[in-house]
């Protein structure tokens, strides 16, 4: 009987060693997979997650380049080329705003002779405004770019670049048009700063992962940085990306007080940047998350304050000039960064009081200033980390 | 003062004394210890003895410590007095080394017992005790003829001039005096120095040089304060400030600047936005020390004149300072927050700003656990900030106003008194019906009746009956005065 149970059990052993064989391997291929999935959920706790938030063309993209050129590799020859038909077809759209511009003013304005061309010019007008109605850009040649900057030099259409903030006058106008020769080579290879100036809506979310040396040269923090699209309809897509934030750049460009909205013309700019503003402040997710408030296109700014007046903004409506030239520049900065000040304070929540927030005055397309901003963000946040940890 | 006895004795004299005008220690330790055992065999040699008198005048300093004094060349190694000071020999007037070199621990054994201040013209009675010679004649003058020190009867009226001693007090002070000069010149040159370095470097080299700057001044007499200021040194240094200076940098360069005297241009430069915001961003953010040097420094900026102290107040100052008041560990925080915050307030603008941000409530939670002197403070920015219809409102609405208030009538100071008066004054005018009963309960009327009594002006006296008559409308006499919990004499 005993004999029976031990051979019988000597069968057993060896059956479950035969499953045992085939279920390491298993075992093994699934211990690896969890320990590399443990390892990455480490890793990925390390990551700041930052988030480039605000409205249309305020400049988010512009510093997602700027990030990209400082702690990146930069952009390479292919990806410098991909950008050719971006500065073309922004080309293309500069000048058939322009022109159709200078048609709707000629129409109602009671001064319209400054605005009305002279024949030859009209003709290339409508010609270059039927390209720009197009979907896709021919390539900019010598001789369109000849025809444009002709256009471009009509005293009507200057009239009414300067009227440039009741149409949808992309910032990168004059940059592009002054810059016509250069762009219509053959050869043309666009150079950093033109990359920085093209203007292409950002649709979705597009990230990149950088961690940025500092003067210590250690292994810095790991940084993730996202930029989304800022017109109405790509908010919708925002609040996926909301969780587990360590930072917000909120970008508002401050030179677009007189300006309207793309997506719906009787909205001024800055209100809607002001209401964007208070609607990112009070979300529940945000509670301790870190903002960082970048009152951007301060080059504009500079040019634009000293001849439209801030009131022209029903958000500035009680601003006094009190002097001129570099000091009224000063003392109109100061006076926004205040308005934002207080809408930040009043759109906090007591217990959100210890959040950080911290207004910076940037210029995007300078790489410098983005450079030393973002030095100063990365010192901040490192604080807010180290007093997080009970450090300090 | 010793005696040569025996020849070893001459020749181990001779050889302390050729050791030390070559100043060669071990060898005069050596025979200095050597003639001491000699000494101690035969009779006490009075060098010894001044060692065994250990703090008789019970003054503060040291005893003359014998190896330093050899070292530092005190005992001997001057020709007569004269001190070499940069090539040049000054007879130095020993007042006013003493004078200069008042801080410093001077022996206990140059001190006269009468006076406690260091003798000019030591001299010494029949009992062997060194006074001063003034202050001896002066205590002879007043009719007695004992020893201060000893008690005991003058068996001789003679009074010797104690010449060793005389010399020994000058040569010492002359010591430290030069040595002072010397340190205050090394550290003015370092000052200067440093200034230069700051010109050139950036990074950490900068923080660095920061340090050490604020190190001297904070530590050095002030001939290093003197030397950065002299030297347009508030100029560079606030040349570093700026929007995008690093908080190492920031933090040094503030707590420099905050020790030194700053001119009118000086405060116009640095009351520059940038520069405040970068202030106003190390309060929120920096050390303790960052925190309040910052505030000092703002507070020095904006006491002087009225201007740009609107300008100053941003909201996040605000903020920042509320902060600061909420660190319970640290109370020169709280005291130095409050200062700034009183200079500021006189603005209207500040006071709805302040209201906005809450700082009534906060400010009234803090008052039980303030110091008398905050609580002055305090009290000062609610009464000011109770003149605006945005405060008063937010008085009532705070619970505790009423409570804290009360208990702070007649506790401290008459000028507390009269604060607190004005904010329940504000209070109670605003609304009668609901905090009148409040502020019974508390025990208001009590208090106030106190107040009348007291020796307080007459001014406050006549507050506190109106307000008392304000608070008593809605009850009868009898109900009034029980609530007043008043004891029966005083009924």
């Amino acid at each position: 009987m005993l004999s029976v149970l031990v051979e019988n059990m000597g069968l057993l052993c060896s059956r479950n060693r035969r499953y045992t064989a085939a279920d390491a391997e298993e075992n093994a291929q699934t211990e690896e997979i969890e320990r590399r999935i443990e390892q990455e959920t480490k890793a990925e706790k390390h990551i700041q997650k930052l988030l480039l938030l605000g409205a249309g063309e305020s400049g988010k993209s512009t510093i997602f380049k700027q990030i990209k050129l400082l702690f990146q590799t930069g952009f390479d020859e292919a990806e410098l080329r991909s950008y050719i038909p971006v500065i073309h077809a922004n080309v293309y759209q500069t000048i058939k705003i322009l022109y159709d511009g200078s048609k709707e003013l000629a129409q109602n304005e009671a001064d319209s002779t400054s605005f009305v061309l002279s024949n030859e010019h009209k003709d290339i007008g409508e010609k270059l405004s039927e390209i720009g109605g197009r979907l896709d850009y021919p390539r900019l040649t010598k001789e369109l770019a000849q025809e444009i900057e002709t256009l471009w030099k009509d005293p009507a259409i200057q009239e009414t670049c300067n009227r440039g903030n009741e149409l949808q006058l992309p910032d990168c106008a004059h940059y592009f048009m002054e810059n016509l020769h250069r762009l219509s080579d053959t050869n043309y290879i666009p150079t950093k700063e033109d990359v920085l100036y093209a203007r292409v809506r950002t649709t979705g979310v597009v990230e990149i992962q950088f961690s940025p040396v500092g003067e210590h040269k250690k292994s810095g923090e790991v940084y993730r940085l996202f930029d989304v699209g800022g017109q109405r309809n790509e908010r919708r897509k925002w609040i996926h990306l909301f969780e587990g934030v360590t930072a917000v750049i909120f970008c508002a460009a401050i030179s677009e007080y007189d300006q309207t909205l793309f997506e719906d013309e009787q909205k001024n700019r800055m209100m809607e940047t002001k209401e964007l503003f208070d609607w990112v402040l009070k979300q529940p997710c945000f509670e301790k998350t870190s903002f960082m408030l970048f009152l951007n296109k301060f080059d504009i700014f500079e040019k634009k304050v000293l001849k439209v007046p801030l009131n022209v903004c029903e958000w500035f409506k009680d601003y006094q000039p009190v002097s001129t030239g570099k000091q009224e520049i000063e003392h109109g900065y100061e006076f926004v960064k205040k308005k934002f000040e207080e809408l930040y304070f009043q759109s906090t929540a007591p217990d959100r009081v210890d959040r950080v927030f911290k207004i910076y005055r940037t210029t995007a397309l300078d790489q410098k200033l983005v450079k030393k901003t973002f030095k100063l963000v990365d010192e901040t946040l490192r604080r807010r980390n180290l007093f997080e940890a009970g450090l300090l | 003062m010793l005696s040569f006895s025996t020849l070893v004795d001459v020749l181990f004299f001779g050889l302390l004394f050729k050791s030390i005008i070559n100043k060669s220690l071990v060898t005069c330790i050596l025979s200095l210890s050597w003639s001491i055992e000699c000494g101690k065999k035969r009779k006490k040699m009075p060098m010894f003895q001044m060692q065994t008198k250990l703090d008789v005048n019970g003054g503060g300093g040291q005893v003359l410590d014998l190896e330093t004094a050899v070292k530092d060349g005190v005992l001997g190694g001057d020709v007569g007095g004269l001190v070499v000071y940069n090539g040049v020999a000054e007879k130095l007037d020993l007042k006013k080394m003493i004078e200069e070199l008042e801080t410093m621990e001077v022996p206990s054994v140059f001190i006269c017992p009468i006076s406690l201040d260091p003798m000019q013209e030591p001299v010494t009675l029949c009992t062997g005790q060194t006074y001063e010679r003034s202050n001896i004649l002066k205590w002879f003058s007043l009719g007695h003829f004992t020893c201060p020190t000893t008690m005991q009867e003058l068996w001789d009226d003679s009074i010797t001039p104690n010449k060793t001693l005389e010399q020994l007090i000058y040569s010492w002070f002359s010591h430290k005096y030069f040595a002072m000069k010397k340190k205050s010149e090394d550290v003015h040159g370092r000052a200067l120095d440093i200034l230069e370095t700051l010109k050139k470097v950036k990074g950490q080299a900068r923080v660095q040089a920061l340090k050490e700057l604020r190190q001297l001044v904070t530590t050095a007499h002030s001939t290093a304060k003197k030397a950065v200021v002299g030297n347009n040194g508030v100029g560079l240094i606030s040349s570093l400030l700026g929007p995008f200076t690093s908080h190492a940098v920031g933090s040094e360069a503030i707590g420099i600047l905050v020790n030194l005297d700053l001119d009118l241009e000086s405060k116009r430069n640095l009351l520059q936005p940038s520069k405040i915001s970068l202030m106003v961003d190390m309060i929120n953010e920096g050390t303790i020390e960052t925190k309040v040097n910052c505030t000092r420094l703002i507070e020095k900026l904006t006491n002087a004149n009225d201007f740009g102290s609107e300008n100053v107040s941003s909201l996040s100052l605000l903020v920042g300072l509320l902060r600061l008041l909420k660190d319970k560990r640290h109370q020169n925080c709280v005291l130095v927050g409050l200062c700034l915050l009183k200079t500021i307030c006189s603005h209207e603008s500040v006071r709805k700003s302040l209201v906005s941000i809450r700082a009534v409530p906060q400010l009234v939670e803090l008052l039980p656990i303030l110091s008398n002197e905050c609580l002055e403070l305090a009290l000062y920015v609610l009464e000011v900030l109770s003149a605006v219809p945005e405060g008063r409102l937010a008085l009532k609405d705070c619970p505790h106003t009423i409570p804290n208030v009360v208990k702070l009538l007649m506790r401290v100071s008459e000028s507390c008194t009269q604060f607190a008066l004005s904010i329940l004054w504000a209070v109670c005018k605003l609304a009668p019906d609901e905090c009148a009963s409040l502020a019974v309960d508390a025990g208001l009327a009590a208090k106030l009746l106190l107040v009348i009594q007291s020796g307080c002006s007459p001014v406050l006296k006549q507050q506190s009956a109106e307000l008392l008559k304000l608070c008593s409308l809605n009850y009868s006499v009898t109900t009034f005065i029980s609530k007043c919990k008043l004891t029966r004499t005083i009924q």
